[in-house]
């Protein structure tokens, strides 16, 4: 069982390491991490968390773009280009090849989250930052691919029944209202409480609710690296909440990825 | 009594589109038997839905109506797979891989062992006349390179049969020639064959039995073994092409 899981798992990740794309946005990562150097330079005396701010926010933004493109392909392009004929006759189920598509994927953006992170790291110690404040900023990281995960499972499950063009506008969608969900509830509470009339009550602020309970609350993850990078130790039970919400969702989301698998015919 | 390998009867296939809600019934009521060991091949002009009903005995499209088995089992169960060798029609491959790491890849979703799996694709790659291109990515493949990969994909897990879309397709003679000779020795291993091709004289060459299907329906079927010598091929477009003219004529008729 595992071994069809794990070859599958591997050929993702080969798949997409050889890609030569993702070598440009590691670069453009690094490039943009120095960059923060400069800008620091620019400052008075907030050279390092200016460049702690701006590593974190290219691991963020090009993991997320590398999450999304990639992610977003990952059941598509084995449809498309056939290739997946050549996986399904084998004897493995259907949620061995979702599982093991997300798994090899995960495994890439861990290793790209990782080099970043080891760079940006690296670069805050030799400016003279603590140790303590590194462990913060590795745990900020570790809070940024745990949002990847999230965001490759959405790109995962749309890419089982959606063009990629489609599936990068859904997912991109999922994860802005993520980040803006709290904001759509206080919205949506406030425009209840100015309208008088309940039938006057427009649909947008039940739509605001329901994004609220369906969609997970990424901005709570936000919050807490901010809390980290503003070197103030978040408590492990917080951590221990935010891992098991977000796990919560990607399992529920690779579930729902089998169950469109298992019932879609390969003509 | 017989041991049927396939299995299928009344077999019925809808295509439905997505839009329109247009039913088109790519297979309608079809009954095959193969026994073990024999090997048959499915004949048909281009759309007769010769691939629809392979793709139906593998589980890659859901069966409308009617029965169908492999092995006694549901199509497309890790039981009968694990039995199966499935060559689709123009394989596409993943260009990112070598051959060898390919039938690698191949070999473990069978559950096969590293030692194994590096004796079994070294030895299908020289049977398949592919040995020297081992470890050249397989972007870099011709049509007929990547059929022969295909086909040494196959027997990667020693099935007890083959399904084979199209085996020799985008093969230049000596690659047909090749075929032919795989198949024939395969046949006398006592493995099941069955194949889709247009391609009379390869299937006159290997076949016990074949069947025709037209417009989604079985029109026909023959035992070929009994006739032999020069005149079987020319045999068999004669059979295969009055099957279908007569087809058509009655269909006509009825409309």
């Amino acid at each position: 069982m595992f071994s069809g899981l794990g070859a599958i798992a591997l050929n993702t990740f080969r798949e997409t390491v050889r890609d030569r794309i993702l070598y440009a946005f590691v670069l453009f990562a690094f490039l943009f991490t120095l960059a923060g150097i400069i800008l620091g330079s620019l400052s008075i005396g907030q050279n390092e968390r200016i460049l702690q701010d701006m590593g974190l926010a290219v691991i963020s933004m090009i993991g997320g773009i590398i999450a999304i493109f990639l992610g977003t392909n990952l059941v598509y392009k084995e449809i498309d280009r056939r290739t997946i004929y050549l996986i399904l006759t084998k004897p493995i189920a259907r949620w061995q090849f979702v599982l093991g598509k997300y798994l090899g994927l995960s495994f890439c953006i861990f290793v790209v989250t990782g080099l970043m992170g080891i760079f940006l790291v690296g670069l805050l110690a030799v400016f003279g930052a603590e140790v303590k404040a590194l462990v913060l900023v590795a745990q900020a990281i570790g809070l940024i691919y745990l949002e990847l995960l999230f965001v490759i499972a959405v790109a995962t499950f749309f890419s089982t029944f959606a063009t990629p063009l489609m599936s990068v506008l859904f997912t991109l969608a999922i994860w802005l209202i993520g980040h803006m969900s709290q904001a759509l509830l206080e919205l949506s509470k406030l425009s209840q409480a100015n309208t008088s009339d309940a039938a006057c009550i427009p649909s947008c602020t039940k739509l605001g609710q329901v994004m609220y309970w369906i969609v997970p609350d990424l901005a709570k993850l936000t919050q807490v690296r901010y809390e980290l990078i503003s070197l103030r130790p978040v408590d492990c039970e917080i951590l221990f909440y935010l891992i098991t919400y977000i796990l919560a969702y990607i399992i529920f989301l690779l579930l729902l990825s089998t169950l469109v698998t298992e019932q879609r015919e390969f003509s | 009594m017989t041991n049927y390998v396939i299995e299928t009867s009344d077999l019925i296939k809808d295509h439905t589109s997505p839009f329109l809600r247009k039913k088109f019934r790519a297979l309608d009521r079809v009954t095959i038997r193969v026994p073990e060991g024999q090997t048959y091949g499915l004949l048909g002009l281009n759309g007769a839905g010769k691939t629809t009903f392979l793709k139906l005995l593998l589980g890659l499209l859901k069966v409308t109506d009617g029965q169908v088995s492999v092995f006694g089992h549901e199509p497309g169960s890790p039981k009968a797979l694990a039995r199966i060798g499935f060559l689709p029609e123009s394989p596409y491959f993943y260009s990112h891989l070598t051959a060898q790491e390919f039938l690698d890849l191949v070999g473990k979703l069978f559950g096969m062992n590293g030692k194994t799996r590096k004796a079994k694709s070294l030895e299908l790659l020289a049977m398949v006349s592919m040995a020297e291109h081992a470890k050249r990515p397989l972007r870099k493949y011709s049509k007929g390179m990547l059929q022969r990969l295909g086909l040494a994909q196959s027997l990667m897990n020693d099935p007890d049969i083959l399904f084979w879309d199209e085996p020799t397709s985008g093969l230049d003679p000596i690659g047909r020639r090749d075929v032919r000779q795989i198949i024939l020795k395969l046949k006398s291993q006592g493995k099941t064959i069955f194949f889709n091709s247009h391609l009379l004289p390869d299937v006159n060459e290997v076949c016990d039995h074949v069947g025709i299907l037209h417009r989604g329906r079985l029109i026909g079927e023959k035992a070929i073994t009994d006739s032999a010598g020069t005149g079987r091929y020319q045999d068999l477009e004669k059979y295969f092409l009055e099957t279908i003219a007569q087809a058509d004529q009655s269909r006509s008729a009825n409309s």
